[in-house]
């Protein structure tokens, strides 16, 4: 009786303060940003890091992606093609196992010291040895902490030669050679941070190559230097006067943590921000129907989709795999749940990655569906169960689904979770129907054709636990193609060989691929040439402009 | 005065009832006088007996299905003609979705109070009336529930049993019976020395016929009341655990985690989290006058005696 009469005495003034809050954020100040200056509103709460060795996360990667350079970068006017970064033209030997980068000459980091080959191989030494997340990028190809100073070597001052394990197709180097994992770094503003460590059995070595330092701090050569990041508050990128390459135009980029769709909307409206990065569905519209505005979007490297596990012995059937993806009304939500942040996509490779099959032959037919769910000896349909994450918009299109399907007479239990407990049971194996989305590790198809159609062995305990892997689904003849693409040298056979394997998926993989994520920005109209590329670490500043 | 000649108001107020059933009768007759007189219980009553017919004729009253909705073609859209409360963000019927989560609602309540008050209602008589260390260790158990705040207990009861509305409502009585039973205490103390009981004990019944005979009726008209009073509060928890997704599951129309999935489009789209919000604001407006109108009515203290 007494919480309950406190409450009620309280509660006024409880309404009353949290009105003067709303108030007090809802009347910002009225001033434009800076003409040299471009204010993102953008959630950038995942950046732990700004170190290229250890960061794998979204949006140090647009960071780092401006501020270093790579020996090779992605041409975002035809992604499945590279072009030159600091290296200014590469050769690879007859056997596929050398590749031999000739650096542009008289280039310099933003600290003033010149970029050398010795750089080059120091950086790759320097991730090889540190291991981090994303390290896997550069060991796939044979680099160890015991032979990269002999496998990533500098000839001379100006050449760098890289000698990979295995004859791979030299678009998949040279496309994992454009992640951030390959920036290269300045060895010598770096060393003078390094500390000393006392070599264990975990550690082997004397230094921690700046670790410690590079942390919060910046050595690279991009077009923009990153000149101060506060957690969880804002980012600071500066031009940086050495580059190379044609100057920015943007004196500095401001980058502020704002997570809502809706502030970040407001702000947009009343020019606090001039880009606003993580508008949603209903607010992307506002953003669109304004005059002052803008809007500009590219397809990203994420997929989403519903993943069946062949442990369940109904959803084993082909005929019930198939049905499933006559099951989702893919019209209907990517007119509107999706609409904006996605675009229906059936396969799993992206769109614009090398290989990529462009073919969406699925649609919403519960007569057909009914049809292979009677051919499965299903034809009153069966209960299953639904791992989903209480996100949207996974959590909007597994409600979707569960209508569409009670159609067909298939029961779907949704099991809400957060993304830790649903990815737990999944990465046990523990689900019936799970619904997630991947990303790509790097840009090359071999990435999504390894976690889809590749799992080398089926057992509980496999040391390689790819997503086909994760549902359980047997394909030694598929795993084979993919270790097979992987080494093909001739890059149109190598395309035929991913379009393939996504045609086989798509007629019998247990998973019902939903859409492609597009990230979209809001933009203030005097904002020129934003544009964003196919991966976060290919959105480029450097051409930006305002009126 | 003969019997015929009496009206039957008369006979209900006689002070001189000729059978213990009139006697009853007429306490229940003053009683509810007493209770319609206050005209904003009376409003409160109503609201809640609307609220136990929508849920009793949900499948008559829903326009629509709860469940099933037309996400091409009528993903929210604003209330009118066709959808008098509009359509949420998969195409359902909001006003549909109310109705329905009307028997959620209620099937809260009714369950928590159900579970919660006789929990309450025992611990309380029987500490009030053993004394001594049965009383001292029930109490101190009752004193550690009540040291967590509701929402906070609720919430570490669904994590440990999982989500879903089954375990919200186990949740949310485990954590709403300690004032019961210290109500159900404090009523206890009152009696249990009086001349009636002695009275009882002396003709040799059992202390637990007394306690469940002779002390826990007259603790249940204030237990009402708190309860009636709870209501709200139980409500508010439900929809609480609802929006914060440990409540009731997709699809099903629970009216917080209505909200919930309402509140991302509550700039352009109000309806779809503000209908669900007036639904809950009315019922525990109305369960609130109820309790208020009961306690003026069945208080013995009250004024009119």
């Amino acid at each position: 009786m007494m919480m309950g009469k406190m409450n009620a005495r309280f509660r006024p003034r409880l309404a009353g303060a949290a009105l003067s809050m709303l108030f007090l954020a809802g009347s910002p100040a009225l001033a434009d940003t800076p003409a040299d200056t471009l204010v993102q509103a953008w959630a950038i709460d995942d950046t732990i890091t700004l170190d290229p060795a250890e960061s794998f996360e979204l949006s140090p990667a647009e960071f780092i992606g401006n501020a270093y350079d790579m020996l090779v970068r992605l041409d975002i006017d035809d992604t499945t093609k590279v072009k030159p970064g600091i290296a200014e033209s590469w050769e690879i030997s007859d056997d596929g196992l050398t590749y031999t980068f000739k650096l542009k000459p008289g280039i310099k980091f933003a600290s003033g010291n010149p970029i050398t080959a010795e750089d080059v191989a120091w950086s790759f030494e320097r991730v090889v040895k540190l291991d981090k997340s994303p390290a896997f990028i550069l060991t796939q190809f044979g680099l160890t902490g015991d032979n990269v100073t002999e496998k990533a070597k500098a000839v001379d001052e100006g050449t760098f030669v890289l000698t990979v394990d295995k004859p791979y197709a030299p678009s998949f180097v040279l496309n994992c050679l454009t992640a951030t994992v390959g920036a290269v770094l300045d060895k010598k503003l770096v060393m003078e941070h390094a500390e000393a460590k006392t070599p264990s059995d975990d550690y082997k070595y004397d230094t921690d190559f700046g670790y410690a330092w590079m942390k919060t701090n910046y050595a690279g050569s991009g077009p923009f230097k990153i000149r101060d990041w506060r957690a969880n508050e804002l980012v600071v990128l500066e031009r940086n006067d050495n580059y190379y390459g044609e100057k920015p135009a943007l004196a500095r980029v401001i980058y502020r943590h704002v997570k809502e769709s809706a502030t970040q909307r407001l702000m947009l409206e009343a020019g606090d921000v001039d880009v606003a990065r993580n508008l949603e569905p209903g607010d992307l519209e506002a953003v669109q129907k304004n005059a002052d505005l803008a809007s500009t979007s590219a397809p990203k490297g994420t997929v989403y989709y519903i993943s069946l596990n062949q442990k369940n012995e109904n959803l084993a059937k082909p005929e019930v795999r198939e049905a499933f993806k006559y099951l989702v009304d893919y019209d209907a939500i990517g007119a509107t749940l999706i609409k904006g942040i996605g675009e229906i996509h059936q396969t799993y490779q992206v769109k614009g990655v090398l290989g990529a099959l462009d073919s969406n032959p699925y649609k919403f037919d519960v007569a057909k569906a009914k049809e292979l769910l009677e051919k499965a000896g299903l034809k009153d349909g069966f209960s299953v169960t639904f791992d989903v994450r209480n996100t949207q918009p996974v959590t909007g299109i597994a409600e979707s689904f569960q209508q569409t399907a009670g159609q067909a007479g298939v029961k779907i239990e949704i099991i809400p979770g957060d993304g830790k407990q649903t990815l737990t049971k999944y990465r046990a194996r523990n689900h019936d129907m799970y619904i997630g989305q991947w990303g790509m590790d790097y840009w090359d198809p071999n990435t999504n054709a390894d976690a889809f159609t590749s799992n080398p062995d089926n057992s509980d305990d496999a040391a390689v636990k790819s997503l086909a892997w994760r549902n359980a689904w047997d394909i030694p003849e598929l795993t084979k193609q993919v270790q097979a693409a992987l080494l093909e040298r001739d890059n149109d056979k190598r395309a035929e060989m991913y379009q393939k394997l996504q045609q086989e998926a798509l007629d019998t993989s247990p998973f019902v691929m939903i859409f492609q994520q597009i990230e979209v920005a809001g933009l203030r109209g005097n904002v020129k040439n934003y544009r964003l590329g196919p991966s976060f670490d290919s959105n480029p500043l450097a051409p930006v402009s305002k009126e | 005065m003969s019997q015929a000649t009496m009206t039957r108001r008369e006979w209900l107020l006689t002070d001189r009832p000729q059978s213990r059933l009139q006697a009853r009768l007429g306490r229940a007759y003053v009683t509810w006088r007493r209770f319609t007189a206050n005209w904003l219980a009376v409003v409160g009553m109503l609201i809640i007996m609307g609220l136990i017919l929508i849920a009793l004729f949900a499948p008559l009253l829903a326009p629509y299905s709860p469940y099933i909705g037309d996400l091409a073609g009528k993903r929210l859209l604003p209330p009118g003609a066709g959808h008098w409360l509009g359509t949420d963000d998969q195409g359902r019927d909001i006003l549909s979705r109310l109705i329905y989560g009307s028997r959620l609602t209620l099937q809260v309540v009714v369950l928590v109070a159900v579970i919660a008050a006789p929990i309450g209602l025992l611990v309380g008589t029987v500490a009030g009336y053993a004394g001594g260390w049965l009383d001292a260790v029930l109490m101190r158990i009752t004193d550690i529930f009540l040291a967590f705040p509701k929402l906070v207990l609720a919430l570490a009861f669904v994590a440990a049993l999982g989500p879903g509305i089954g375990n919200a409502i186990i949740a949310i009585a485990i954590t709403s019976w300690p004032p019961y039973a210290r109500i159900a205490r404090a009523e206890t103390l009152t009696v249990r020395n009086s001349d009636y009981i002695s009275a009882v004990r002396l003709m040799g019944a059992s202390p637990w016929r007394i306690v469940l005979r002779h002390i826990m009726p007259l603790c249940i008209s204030s237990l009402i009341v708190r309860v009636t009073l709870d209501m709200a509060g139980i409500i508010l928890t439900a929809a609480g655990l609802g929006f914060l997704g440990l409540g009731a599951q997709p699809p099903l129309p629970e009216w917080g985690a209505m909200i919930a999935s309402g509140r991302r489009f509550i700039l352009d789209q109000w309806w779809v989290a503000a209908m669900p919000g007036f639904a809950i604001l009315i019922v525990s407006l109305g369960f609130n006058l109820l309790g208020d109108g009961l306690r003026d009515a069945l208080d013995p203290r009250g004024s009119s005696q």
